[in-house]
């Protein structure tokens, strides 16, 4: 699961550009599962979700559109209406919502490969294994 | 997804006209992305077709492009950069003007690879792009305001996720070093916050949602892979620059001789134990700031603690503005340069210009050309106080803040009594942080810089000061030329691909036009030789454009203090800069003749001469 430590993001988005480039084959932050959020000049705000044991989003989501597939929480985006509840619910503010349609992403680890993490220059991921939230 | 043409390219160019609130959006030709790549280069191109010679910068004739390169908001490192081309109102000659950030990564997702200015707005305006959405909206409230107010009202009003290009008072009223600021970066020199001002175009706003294909996909992620990894083990961007951002030099400058000191009376700066890179870094700096795509995170977030500036803050100050609010002025308190720095980009002003006038000003004050009833106090070098007073004056246009805020040229012409003699400046552009008379190379740098005085058409202090390239005596005039002239044509081809220029200190041309390469896949440009190509043709294409302006060897030229007046002590104590016989040697290695025209030959080859 990768969690951020905001104190070492410097703003400077790779994270989102990879994950764009991943999972759409095109370089467009817009498109990222993960979002750097600007406090000019100070800390920024990573938002990317911590794929949970026990999801409070899941239980949060009013027409059931979270659920697991393949071992990821996944939003199905044609089930979402884009209340944003589970952007409410999210302990960690984890939710990502999307400039684009106005829906919630969540972050799929890259199915493991978690490309954030390796492309990072400031180091901000860790990947964290089997913790309890 | 973008459905552009060319890999790499947002394949549009919006045209706008302010006085008719109308605009056109284009496809970009393949002919000027062959022959000028983007950046620099869309602006010279343009410019110089478009704008007719000796036309007033500062009225609705002239025309702002405000241009993106290939290399721009993709994966590449250092990424983030957008150019701005334009006739100066301070030099009256060629200006190109480079912002960091976010802003072209934003102006190319919503897909345009260009955006023209042209004309003037009847009232205050915002220009709002987002994606194919184009708007002209009312900018009178927003008129007069700060820029930081400025763009967080823009926030407010069209999103957290727009980026903007913003000017501040100095900028509306038309000052001839006004800048424009985008988040905590600018635009810095040359006076294009003017131009904006003179259109009445308070603030470009832009959002883009588009995406950024990539021809060789395997390749052109390979060679970023590469990019990150060279730039992480250089010692310069993996290493000092990371850590003091570009204040990772200033030591070695100081130490060199090449930190100028009160208006370049003397290359020693005696307070550098209680001002330099380790005291801001343990003091002053609390976070790094990377822009776009860019791992060496070189702009630090500052705030003062303690003494009379406590609680000011600013994105910096970085080595240029460290110098020239700080021993341009003869000024050590660092609180002091932070707020200098704070207060330039909210009146918009360039730092750079703005320190050098104000040393220039203290001279005149300390040699009595300037008495205090004229200025209104006394501004003695390494007076604080007055420095921060000089720079609301001069955006204000308050008192001799006028006068100042027309450059040192135009000071120095109207104030006479000899001042035109250090009056530090190159085709009315101010000098920055290096004197060359401890680094040859960058006299001819500076007299040869297409937008004047100017230390990023060629930075020759890796080969004179630093270890960063094969070292060369700094006192020497062999090979400078050659030095000179092919970083100028690679920094034009890195300022038209539109990446950072740091990028050069941790890869390789080969490495930089691998990139080009695998991300554009456009055949034409098979080698670092093709590439170059575009480099010198921008390069002589800006130098028609100053041409057509009367610029000729008379201007290339340094001011008579660093021509003729040594300093007197120090590493660099006796030296003079011999520019004329690096400058014969320029002009014959650029196939220029010896009143610096490009030979017909030379057009010829780059296709220059039609």
């Amino acid at each position: 699961m990768p969690v951020a430590d905001h104190k070492k993001c410097t703003g400077c988005h790779i994270c989102e550009i990879i994950c764009s480039v991943h999972h759409h084959k095109t370089m467009n932050p817009k498109l990222a599962m993960v979002k750097v959020n600007s406090n000019w000049p100070w800390e920024d705000k990573v938002t990317i979700c911590r794929q949970c044991r026990k999801p409070k989003c899941v239980e949060a989501c009013p027409v059931d559109a979270i659920e697991r597939v393949d071992g990821y929480l996944t939003i199905d985006q044609d089930k979402c209406t884009a209340c944003l509840e589970c952007v409410k619910a999210c302990p960690f503010d984890g939710v990502v919502v999307s400039e684009i349609t106005g829906k919630p992403i969540l972050c799929d680890t890259c199915q493991g490969e978690y490309l954030c993490v390796s492309w990072c220059p400031a180091k901000v991921f860790t990947k964290v294994q089997g913790a309890n939230f | 997804m973008s459905n552009n043409k060319y890999f790499g390219y947002a394949g549009k160019i919006l045209t706008v006209d302010l006085g008719s609130s109308d605009y056109v959006v284009e496809n970009t030709p393949f002919d000027l992305i062959i022959n000028f790549m983007g950046g620099k280069g869309f602006g010279a191109k343009i410019l110089y077709d478009g704008l007719k010679a000796n036309c007033d910068p500062l009225s609705e004739d002239n025309i702002m492009v405000v241009a993106t390169g290939p290399l721009t908001g993709t994966l590449m490192p250092a990424s983030g950069h957008v150019t701005l081309s334009t006739k100066s109102p301070l030099t009256g000659v060629w200006l190109d003007s480079h912002c960091a950030g976010f802003l072209g990564p934003e102006l190319k997702m919503a897909g345009y690879d260009a955006v023209i200015i042209k004309g003037k707005a009847k009232k205050p305006t915002v220009l709002v792009i987002k994606d194919d959405k184009i708007s002209f909206e009312d900018g009178k409230d927003l008129w007069g305001k700060l820029i930081f107010e400025s763009q967080e009202l823009l926030a407010q009003k069209y999103g957290e996720n727009c980026q903007f290009m913003c000017i501040g008072p100095a900028g509306e009223r038309k000052a001839r070093f006004a800048n424009i600021v985008s988040g905590g970066r600018g635009f810095g020199r040359g006076g294009s916050g003017a131009v904006m001002g003179s259109k009445n175009l308070k603030a470009i706003v832009a959002e883009g949602t588009k995406g950024l294909n990539i021809y060789d996909f395997d390749g052109f992620m390979r060679m970023c892979k590469e990019s990150y990894n060279e730039l992480s083990v250089s010692p310069d961007t993996g290493g000092g620059r990371p850590k003091y951002g570009t204040n990772s030099i200033y030591s070695f400058m100081i130490e060199a001789g090449a930190h100028p000191v009160k208006n370049f009376q003397t290359g020693v700066f005696k307070e550098v134990r209680e001002c330099n890179e380790d005291v801001l870094d343990r003091k002053y700096y609390k976070r790094h700031i990377a822009c776009f795509s860019c791992p060496i995170n070189c702009s630090k977030a500052s705030r003062v603690d303690d003494g009379k500036y406590r609680g000011k803050f600013t994105e910096g100050p970085e080595y240029e503005n460290m110098w020239s609010l700080g021993a341009q002025c003869g000024n050590s308190n660092i609180g002091s340069i932070i707020y200098g720095e704070h207060l330039c980009d909210e009146y918009g002003l360039d730092a750079i210009s703005a320190g050098n006038v104000i040393g220039f000003t203290m001279e005149c004050f300390e040699k009595g050309i300037l008495s205090e009833k004229q200025i209104g106090f006394p501004a003695n070098f390494g007076n604080d106080d007055a420095i921060i007073k000089f720079i609301e004056m001069m955006a204000k246009g308050e008192g001799i803040g006028e006068l100042m805020s027309q450059g040192v040229r135009q000071m120095s012409k109207e104030l006479g009594k000899g001042s035109e003699k250090f009056a530090m400046h190159v085709k009315g552009m101010e000098l920055p942080a290096y004197d060359p008379r401890g680094a040859f190379g960058m006299g001819l740098a500076y007299a040869t810089s297409d937008r004047g005085a100017c230390h990023l058409r060629a930075w020759t202090l890796g080969a004179e000061v630093l270890d960063v390239q094969e070292r060369m005596d700094p006192f020497a005039t062999e090979f400078k030329a050659e030095l000179v002239k092919t970083q100028q044509d690679f920094f034009a081809v890195i300022q038209s691909a539109v990446v950072c220029l740091f990028l050069n200190f941790g890869l390789t041309q080969r490495q930089i036009t691998r990139c080009i390469q695998t991300l554009t896949g456009i055949k034409e440009w098979k080698t670092t030789e093709d590439i170059l190509k575009i480099g010198e043709r921008i390069y002589n294409l800006t130098r028609l454009f100053s041409m057509r302006e009367g610029i000729s060897r008379k201007d290339d030229t340094l001011p008579e203090r660093l021509l003729k007046e040594p300093v007197n002590e120090g590493p660099t104590k006796g030296v003079v800069v011999d520019l004329d016989s690096m400058l014969d040697e320029y002009y014959l290695i650029r196939h220029w003749d010896k009143e610096g025209k490009p030979t017909k030959e030379k057009l010829a080859e780059l296709g220059l001469d039609k």
